[in-house]
């Protein structure tokens, strides 16, 4: 029997460099994908909300240009244009949210419309106990790829929204693109029933008794843009 | 300040001594500085709030200002409650005396001598300067380096260079409210009548004129010799700028804004006529005849010893002329004008041997509009108060947005500054740095040209902000 007592640790040479060494690549794998930029942040001065509706009297529109929120790309995801990606699942996590006061109402033409309607639309979304409007993907499927290099992908993504504090399961079409500089530019749009979130259709007295619609058309386009990485880890 | 006191400031409005002698003599006794109590917090609606203010300056007009205040109110949404509009925390003057007037129109407002201390009351979210001309700048400057916004009564500077330092650092602070004090440009029936007015409506434009006729004195007596300088700024040949700029600026300005373009040229002349006795050389009538590029030009007089006829403007135009007299408009055509259709309807009014057609924004559409209820918002009844209550709303409205921009994107100051800039243009109507800024030129060289008797010319680029 050969025990080799006097040299510390000797029984570890050429058999734990093996594991050390796989254990240090997954601390950098691991780290690297953050370091490399998955997560892609909500871009200010970019994004474009629209709630379209109707009422007995006209149809109307409110508009809001904050979308906050992130979006953290799986390794199949097409962060880049060009990129090749398989119809099917693809890994993401996305979160996204819309403070309620940030919609206003405003005229087909773009001027402002009224104050009064914006309160109103705010309290019926109960804005002081739920500020915020989000959307929390819990699937997304690839549909189509684009047919050019700057096109569009088209997903189909499941996940539940949240209005007024309820939460419903939906599903909505979303067209992501893969932008130059590490911006991802998604479109999406729906259509819900105010009813199915406990919102109950405003009807405001305007010298004539007004009855809001319950359907209303959702229409985002949001960019978001890669977290620059951080300093690679300095090594032990 | 006593009966008198007010008028010799040409304040004709409604009477606001009710009961207030005994008061007004209580004020002025003693002068000890007082910090009143912290005012009670204004009861909040759900989705908008009252904003919290402070007036800075507390002359004849900072009173003026407080009382308007006072009148302006909303309602929360399904309810029919009225709620301040505005909550006034705290006044400032650096004369005792003077803040202890002014606070029987703010009785819950602290009271301070030290602008410093309003600046540094973060739940303060504007302030409104009142103060003399030539003191406007030290004070709007620092309120907007606090992160207030700021209303700043016009001329906003009695100098072309601290007008411009004030307009360019408003323009440096996007994310901030900043109107000047020129209160036409958010009534309500003005912005009916420019389109109006821009259509083509009038024709060619031929001749303006305006007049303000108030006979006062504009002097105040004072307890001391120091107090009579500081109150009588007005009538202090190197500092004012007289008729042309402390009264006629906002007649010129709308001149401006329904021509859509700024004189290249004012002849002024003017004179002491009557108040010879007690030594003043800020001339108490004037005149001016501005030239607008388009060739047509604005006279304007206004005198300080007669009454009759008050205020008003007139346009003419090749079809019609328009009077506008307070907040009402009147049209009276030529023979030969076309006919413009809903003036069938109109509600007419002699004038001697012309028939008005008065001019109501919407007029035209009265037999179908819904009638008014509680939802239209307030009613306001002068332009002081249209110019306050957007003031106010606009107020609200940055910083609510303020606050949704940081909660969405964080604390990034450049791209907030960006997007908020952006939303200014879709604030309620009130007159901008630029508009305050331009305006001031207008005025100093109005008076510029009153002052030497000449034709004083303006280049293009002096109203540029650069």
């Amino acid at each position: 029997m050969n025990t080799n007592l006097g040299r510390p640790f000797s029984f570890l040479r050429g058999r734990a460099i093996l594991p050390l060494t796989f254990l240090l690549a997954a601390c950098v794998a691991s780290r690297g994908a953050d370091a490399t930029g998955s997560r892609f942040v909500s871009k200010p001065g970019t994004a474009k909300v629209r709630v379209e509706g109707t009422s007995t009297i006209h149809d109307w529109q409110m508009e809001g240009t904050l979308i906050g929120g992130y979006l953290d790309a799986g390794a199949d995801f097409p962060t880049k244009p060009g990129a090749e990606v398989k119809p099917g699942k693809v890994n993401a996590k996305v979160e996204a949210f819309i403070p309620v006061k940030s919609l206003k109402s405003y005229e087909k033409d773009g001027k402002p419309y009224s104050d009064k309607m914006n309160e109103v639309a705010w309290e019926k979304l109960l804005v002081d106990k739920y500020p915020r409007i989000s959307y929390r993907v819990s699937d997304l499927v690839l549909k189509e790829s684009p047919k050019s290099k700057d096109g569009a992908y088209v997903f189909d993504s499941t996940g539940e929204l949240v209005v007024a504090g309820v939460t419903n399961k939906i599903s909505m079409p979303v067209n992501v693109t893969p932008m130059e500089g590490g911006k991802l530019h998604i479109v999406g749009t729906t259509k819900v029933k105010m009813t199915d979130f406990k919102v109950d259709p405003p009807s405001p007295t305007m010298g004539v008794l007004i009855k809001t619609g319950d359907e209303v058309k959702l229409l985002f386009d949001w960019t978001v843009e890669q977290k620059t990485a951080p300093a690679p880890p300095s090594k032990p | 300040m006593n009966q008198n006191e007010l008028d010799a400031l040409g304040f004709n409005r409604r009477d606001f001594l009710k009961g207030g002698s005994v008061a007004t003599l209580m004020t002025m006794l003693g002068g000890v500085e007082l910090f009143g109590q912290p005012a009670a917090p204004a009861p909040e609606s759900k989705t908008t709030a009252t904003t919290k203010v402070a007036v800075i300056g507390l002359g004849g007009w900072g009173r003026e200002i407080l009382r308007t205040l006072a009148t302006l109110t909303f309602s929360p949404p399904n309810s029919s409650e009225k709620l301040p509009l505005v909550e006034v925390a705290a006044i400032c003057d650096n004369y005792p005396a003077a803040l202890k007037r002014a606070s029987t129109e703010a009785p819950k407002a602290a009271q301070t001598a030290d602008y410093k201390t309003i600046l540094e009351n973060k739940a303060i979210r504007a302030v409104i300067v009142a103060t003399p001309t030539q003191l406007h700048k030290e004070i709007v400057l620092a309120a907007l380096a606090a992160g207030k916004h700021v209303y700043c009564e016009a001329p906003l500077a009695n100098t072309i260079e601290d007008a411009r330092t004030i307009a360019k650092a408003a323009r440096g602070a996007p994310e901030l409210v900043f109107q000047a004090g020129l209160q036409l440009r958010s009534e309500p029936q003005r912005h009916f009548l420019v389109p109006f007015i821009r259509s083509g409506a009038l024709g060619q434009f031929v001749l303006a004129r305006g007049q303000w006729h108030k006979k006062t004195t504009w002097r105040t007596a004072a307890a001391n010799a120091e107090r009579e300088k500081a109150v009588n700024w007005r009538l202090d040949k190197e500092i004012s700028l007289g008729l042309a700029g402390e009264v006629g600026i906002h007649q010129l300005d709308q001149g401006s804004w329904f021509f859509n373009s700024r004189p290249k040229a004012i002849t002024g002349f003017g004179g002491v006529l009557l108040y010879t006795e007690d030594g003043r050389e800020v001339p108490d009538t004037i005149q001016l005849v501005m030239e607008y590029p388009a060739g047509m030009n604005l006279v304007y007089d206004a005198t300080l010893a007669n009454s009759f006829d008050a205020a008003y403007d007139i346009y003419y135009g090749s079809y019609a002329a328009v009077m506008v007299r307070e907040n009402k408009a009147w049209l009276f055509k030529e023979v030969d004008s076309p006919l413009l259709g809903w003036e069938v309807y109109a509600r007419k009014e002699k004038f001697y041997d012309e028939t008005g057609i008065a001019l109501i924004a919407n007029a035209s559409k009265s037999v179908q509009a819904p009638p008014p209820t509680a939802d239209q918002g307030p009613k306001v009844d002068t332009t002081l108060a249209s110019a306050f209550e957007n003031f106010a709303r606009n107020c609200a409205e940055m910083d609510v947005q303020t606050e949704e921009f940081i909660s969405t994107y964080g604390d990034d100051k450049e791209a907030m500054k960006t997007e908020l800039g952006k939303l200014q243009k879709k604030l309620r109507p009130a007159a901008s740095y630029l508009e305050g800024f331009q305006a001031t030129v207008t005025a100093i060289k109005a008076n510029e040209a009153v002052v030497t008797r000449k034709r004083v010319e303006i280049k293009k680029d002096l109203y540029e902000l650069g």
